[in-house]
């Protein structure tokens, strides 16, 4: 049997749709941003794009529409997914939170029906009295909206038309009427049809248009008093009414192929265009008056305004700001500007939206040999194209580095008037030291107040210009501008000071178990309360929670009975005491405001961190957690980074914590240890931070505070598989681009990682220079391309792996494709290489009949080609196989040693294939993904130099990625979004038993998986596995979504089965789709219940739920709710 | 010129919106992401949409048919065995439209 966990580590990026209105209240203005299954509610406002809620639906969004009922204030949304599952919903507020109400609700879907190839197709009737629904070819489904019925009927109505492209609802019309484009023998037409109600049928045909052009694919219903309809097609646009039709053809639209517009006034008279090469225009209806007096439309214009990104629809916001969605580039928020720029456009991008999609290949690496994996994958495509780097966990740039030991504290000063830090105090054993920054420039100097004899414990800048050094003998208060002591106070006792916290107005200090809390005015130090505790104060803090400048509270960790306590101010008498437990004392101690909660973060000598929620009013704590940050000594500071306010974990395992979704997420920082640290904003180093290890200081800079850092590298070209090459630290990309056929001949359409390589070689080959077996001469390189044609060119690109720059560039020959890419060593050679497959693709066949395996050498910045082999089809896939190179070649498989010679010479081939699209290997095994006939387990024998044929699923699965999981285990991802694992069966008694796979686990996971991969995001911790969690295999999808698969033993899984169970009632379905519909495996063909996985993403949905429900889930599966609570944050440590 | 047409004048909701407008660091922003939206009260269901369970084949057969019965009632006697197999049918319909349904509830 087999169990396993999957769960989501990043969301998918690509926009499917995106619509605009009035949503969460009548005056607000929304976008709604669907991506995949999720919905996105965005605010407009001055400062830009708000968001305010995310809504997670159990099926992917096929279509999503606002539209507004009679006599309703604000908008509804209908949303239909794949499985057509259709909802109305409706959003209302109370001020702070919003709820999803599910007004509207049902499956759609008919028994018998051809589902048709243009997609689900959704109209809503301007009037909101009807929606219309095209989901099979010769049927269209209406449901009348009647406000007064339970139950709202969808009936079929037969419609003549096939190969409907596209179709609206027309308006102005007293019956609901439909304009749609149709296609046929004859080519494509424009009809109209009158809707009857009470008939339940099409009653007339108002007018229609024969022959509008070939490609007419997008209508665009005009509102009135003009009505009728724009017919976008690819060279031509036509508006008609029925009456006079008005025809345009822009030579500007016809490059490419306009795929989405939209409305960008009421009125109806401009529109928005984008197209397929990311080309915006705007289409403007020029009307005349006639002679009685009614508009009519003289002319359609159609102008280039700019360029965006490849968009997959587009929404007008406001103010001339639009935004474009994208499904493979990155999303945009994009101006209109009354003037051109120098380049001509009217177009400014304000924003982009990181999208990972589609994800095509990637690779896990550990470029910083910091045993934490990051992913590179291959993303988007065409001038989207890009690399981008996945990493869990925040970089630090660093800038500068002073080799300094021993250093116990550090402190950044702004003096003598200055607005920026201009020095940094440093502590040492016995003495401090201080520095001074101009500019680049540091300088030892000193500050004439200070005792430079002793060891600092606290230093900063206060209030009424002056500054504080708090050391073991005093507080000493200094004059920020002169420099000059103004005063000091010293304990009455002679006791030294142990432990010190200060704000900009109180100090709070500890002689021993005496605590002493003083007031900082100018030129003096007051006390204004003092304490005797009944043990010795470990740690201390007076920090100010939100807004304001003082502090009502302290908080304090104690020695001997291991607690934390918080006292009120001035009269330090206690309001709340925690036993935190065991015998490891608090080091740091820390009041922090996240996301307008109050919290108490508390961190141990073992480097384990308690945090609580802090009542400020009450200074009462509750809601205990535990956290594990290191294994040293911890010691908290927060630091600001850009707007919000953050906590650093100064430990062996340096750590940045931080609120996202109302939880506290702990993000590692890539350094190896850091013992102390402060917030710089110096002249030099703006918006830095300056980190103490126990041997230098290093000033740098933070990166985006966020779970997952993402880096781009754009190449302008679509990137379609990656290799990385550690022995000679480069990456091979396979990449094609787009050249276009003009006077001069074959040119790059724009430039692009491959034109711009610092050196470009050029594929040749001796032996295809002559005809090939096969006869076909045509597709080696004498055809020349019709002018205007594009044709895509394959590269293989050698990148740095630290600068992600392009050092080589070799393109492959006319009409050679590169399909697979692997990095490995060969036979005895040490040398490694990149070995490319290659498919020669002739438009006129049915499959590649020809192509190569090329063996190319990298080293001294030189690509060599070592080895060329001919083979007979396509090479899918390759992998390295025992030092020798195994190939999938059309239908077969085929194993190439590497002979002393460096030729690859074939050994042997196994033929039971379709077309055998995956390899991957395990020891002598070998699994192969089949285009449609599922997978095959062969083993080579290396006795006999052969394959067999060991086991295969007979299940028909046309798949898209495969992994194997263990010796018995594999995993595949087929084409209808969903995931299965098949086992073979070793100790069968029959060979026909064990020749067959048994199908054990099976998932719907709604996106298209194009790759897996073995490896993780996170480190690998020691001493930290409490999670019975075995092996990990990470996987990329073509909506941009990252996710991970998990073994899990029986025992884990039945619980959290239940567990599961419990939650999908306890979580309702906005919708109302069920989970296990939603998640169980769906193909046209068989839907069967999920069987053998998890799905993470709903368990770690736990830590989303209120106190009381939290409880209530809990006492359903029988464990507390802190137990609870603690099993699914370590699950989220996976990730 | 019809780009300046066009760009004058782009409709405004709230004259407001966008003028603080700024972004922090180099213009790629990583998704600001919302607050999850996890529902936990059930509101009852206001309205179902349910999809017609015959296909428009027995629908056009079953109107036709009625329209000849009335008019044959006219002419002659009707005949008394047919409808009852018109009603045998439209059950097998439904029964047949339950299974589709069915097979995820079998557990």
């Amino acid at each position: 049997m087999s169990h396993h966990y999957i769960v989501t580590a990043h969301k998918p990026t690509a926009v499917t749709s995106c619509v605009t209105g009035n949503f969460t209240s009548p005056s607000d203005l929304n976008l709604i941003v669907a991506r995949n299954t999720r919905l996105e509610i965005y605010l407009v406002t001055p400062e830009g794009l708000r968001p305010i809620k995310e809504v997670g639906l159990y099926g992917k969004v096929a279509v999503m529409k606002l539209f507004r009922p009679q006599h309703e204030k604000k908008d509804l949304l209908f949303v239909v997914t794949l499985r057509y599952n259709a909802m109305i919903l409706e959003c209302t507020s109370d001020g702070e939170n919003i709820d999803i109400i599910t007004k509207a609700h049902g499956n759609v879907a008919d028994r018998i029906g051809k589902p048709s190839d243009t997609g689900i197709l959704v109209v809503i009737d301007p009037k909101a009295r009807v929606i219309g629904l095209r989901l099979y070819e010769g049927l269209f489904k209406i449901i009348p909206l009647d406000k007064d019925n339970y139950e709202l009927k969808a009936s079929n109505f037969r419609m003549e038309e096939l190969q409907v492209q596209d179709v609206e609802f027309l308006h102005g019309c007293v019956n609901p009427t439909l304009i749609l484009i149709h296609q046929d023998g004859n080519g494509r037409h424009v009809k109209t049809h009158e809707i009857s109600l009470r008939e339940k049928e099409f009653v007339k045909i108002p007018w229609r248009q024969d022959n509008v052009e070939t490609e007419a694919s997008i209508i665009i219903p005009v509102p009135s008093p003009l009505g009728g309809a724009i017919i976008i097609g690819q060279e031509s646009i036509l508006y008609h009414n029925g009456i006079a039709p008005v025809v345009v053809a822009p030579p500007v639209i016809k490059q490419s192929t306009i795929v989405c517009y939209a409305k960008v006034d009421p009125g109806g008279l401009r529109y928005l265009l984008g197209d397929m090469a990311g080309h915006l225009f705007m289409l403007f209806i020029e009307t005349e008056t006639r002679g009685d007096f009614t508009e009519a439309v003289k002319d359609l214009k159609v102008e280039l305004l700019g360029e965006i990104a490849t968009p997959e629809c587009i929404t007008y916001l406001d103010n001339g700001v639009l935004f474009i969605g994208s499904r493979i580039g990155d999303s945009q928020l994009v101006k209109l500007n009354q003037k051109a720029d120098e380049n001509g456009s009217y177009v400014t991008v304000m924003e982009s939206f990181t999208n990972l999609a589609p994800i095509l290949d990637m690779c896990v690496v550990d470029l910083e040999r910091q045993g934490q994996g990051q992913l590179v994958t291959c993303s988007g495509a065409f001038k989207e194209g890009s690399l981008r780097i996945i990493r869990n966990g925040i970089g630090i740039q660093e800038h500068a580095s002073i080799d300094l030991p021993g250093i116990k504290g550090m402190w950044a000063l702004q003096v003598a008037g200055s607005t920026q830090d201009n020095t940094l105090v440093l502590s040492f054993v016995g003495q401090t030291r201080v520095l001074s920054l101009n500019g680049e420039e540091v300088e030892e100097t000193d500050i004439v107040g200070f005792a430079a004899d002793q060891q600092t414990f606290y230093c900063g800048n206060v209030v009424h210009d002056q500054l504080i050094q708090v050391t073991p003998i005093s507080a000493r208060l200094v004059s920020a501008q002169n420099k000059t002591l103004l005063a000091e106070w010293k304990p009455s006792t002679e006791k030294n000071i142990s432990v010190v916290a200060c704000n900009t107005r109180q100090i709070i200090l500890s002689t021993g178990s005496a605590l002493y809390y003083l007031e900082i005015h100018p030129k003096e130090l007051i006390l204004k309360g003092n304490t005797t505790l009944d043990v010795e104060v470990a740690c201390l803090d007076i920090s100010v929670l939100g807004e304001g400048c003082t502090s009502d509270l302290v908080a304090v960790g104690l020695w001997t009975d291991i607690s934390t306590r918080i006292l009120r101010l001035p009269d330090l008498t206690e309001a709340d005491k925690e036993l935190l437990g065991g015998e490891i004392i608090p080091r740091s101690v820390l009041m922090a405001n996240f996301e307008g909660h109050n919290y108490l973060l508390c961190a141990l000598g073992d480097g384990s961190m308690f945090y609580f929620t802090l009542h400020k009013d009450t200074g009462l704590l509750s809601e205990k957690k535990k956290v594990t940050l290191g294994t040293q000594p911890t010691v908290l500071k927060t630091f600001r980074s850009q707007s919000t306010t953050n906590v650093f974990a100064c430990s062996d395992r340096p750590t940045v914590i931080y609120s996202s979704n109302h939880k506290l997420v702990f993000s590692n920082v890539n350094m190896k240890e850091v013992n102390h640290m402060c917030s710089l904003n110096a002249e030099a180093y703006p918006d830095s931070l300056a980190l103490a290890t126990d041997t230098s200081v290093t000033i740098g800079t933070i990166d985006e505070i966020q779970k997952l850092h993402i880096r781009t590298v754009s190449l302008q070209e679509s990137p379609r598989r990656i290799a990385y090459q550690e022995q000679t630290q480069t990456f091979g990309v396979a990449t094609a681009r787009i050249d276009i056929q003009d006077s001069t001949g074959l040119n790059p359409a724009r430039p692009s990682a491959s034109t711009m390589a610092q050196s470009v070689t050029i594929s040749s080959s001796v032996g295809t220079l002559g005809m090939s077996k096969s006869g076909h001469t045509g597709l080696l390189s004498n055809q020349v391309p019709d002018y205007g044609q594009e044709v895509e060119v394959h590269n293989l690109l050698i990148i740095d792996q630290n600068t992600f720059e392009v050092l080589h560039a070799h393109q492959l020959m006319q009409q050679e494709y590169a399909m697979s890419l692997i990095s490995c060593t060969l036979g005895n050679d040490p040398n490694p290489y990149f070995v490319v497959g290659t498919a020669n693709v002739n438009p006129e066949e049915s499959e590649p009949k020809t192509g190569r395996l090329l063996v190319f050498y990298w080293n001294d910045n030189k690509l060599t080609q070592i080895s060329e082999k001919e083979i007979k089809g396509a090479c899918y896939s390759l992998a390295d196989f025992n030092g020798k190179l195994l190939a999938s070649i059309n239908s077969t498989v085929r194993l190439f040693e590497w002979t002393a010679e460096k030729e690859l010479r074939l050994e042997c081939s196994q033929f039971n294939n379709i077309i055998s699209l995956y390899l991957k290997t395990k020891g002598d095994f070998i699994l192969v993904g089949d285009l449609m006939r599922s997978m095959t387990l062969l083993q080579y024998k290396t006795m006999e130099g052969s394959f067999e044929e060991i086991a295969r699923d007979y299940n028909p699965n046309w798949m898209t990625a495969i992994e194997i999981l263990d010796d018995d285990t594999f995993l595949g991802a087929e084409n209808s979004y969903n995931l299965f694992v098949c086992q073979k069966d070793s100790a069968a008694t029959t060979d026909e038993e064990r020749s067959q796979m048994h199908e054990v686990g099976q998932f719907h996971i709604g996106d298209m998986i194009n790759v897996f991969r073995h490896g993780s995001l996170v480190m690998q911790n020691i001493g930290e596995t409490s999670t019975p969690t075995r092996g990990c295999v990470l996987f990329g999808t073509v909506g941009g979504a990252i996710g991970l698969v998990t073994q899990i033993t029986q025992e884990f899984y039945e619980f959290l089965r239940e567990l599961q169970d419990k939650l999908s009632s306890v979580i309702k379905s906005v919708g109302k789709i069920e989970h296990s519909f939603w998640r169980a495996f769906h193909t046209e063909f068989k839907t069967e219940n999920s069987e053998g996985f998890i799905d993470g993403d709903l368990i770690e949905s736990f830590l989303d739920l209120s106190q009381d429900k939290m409880k209530e889930v809990a006492d359903g599966v029988g464990i507390t709710v802190e137990n609870l609570v603690k099993l699914i944050e370590d699950l989220t440590r996976i990730h | 010129m019809s780009i300046s047409r066009f760009l004058e004048g782009l409709p405004s909701y709230n004259a407001n919106n966008f003028t603080k407008f700024h972004v922090d660091n180099n213009n790629r922003t990583p998704l600001k992401r919302p607050s999850v939206y996890v529902p936990t009260k059930d509101y009852p269901a206001e309205q179902i949409i349910v999809t017609e369970k015959t296909s428009i084949l027995l629908k056009y057969m079953q109107q036709h048919w009625d329209k000849k019965y009335n008019l044959k009632k006219r002419d002659t006697s009707p005949l008394s065995h047919e409808p009852s197999k018109k009603k045998a049918r439209l059950e097998t319909t439904s029964r047949e439209n339950s299974r589709d349904y069915g097979v995820l509830n079998d557990y």
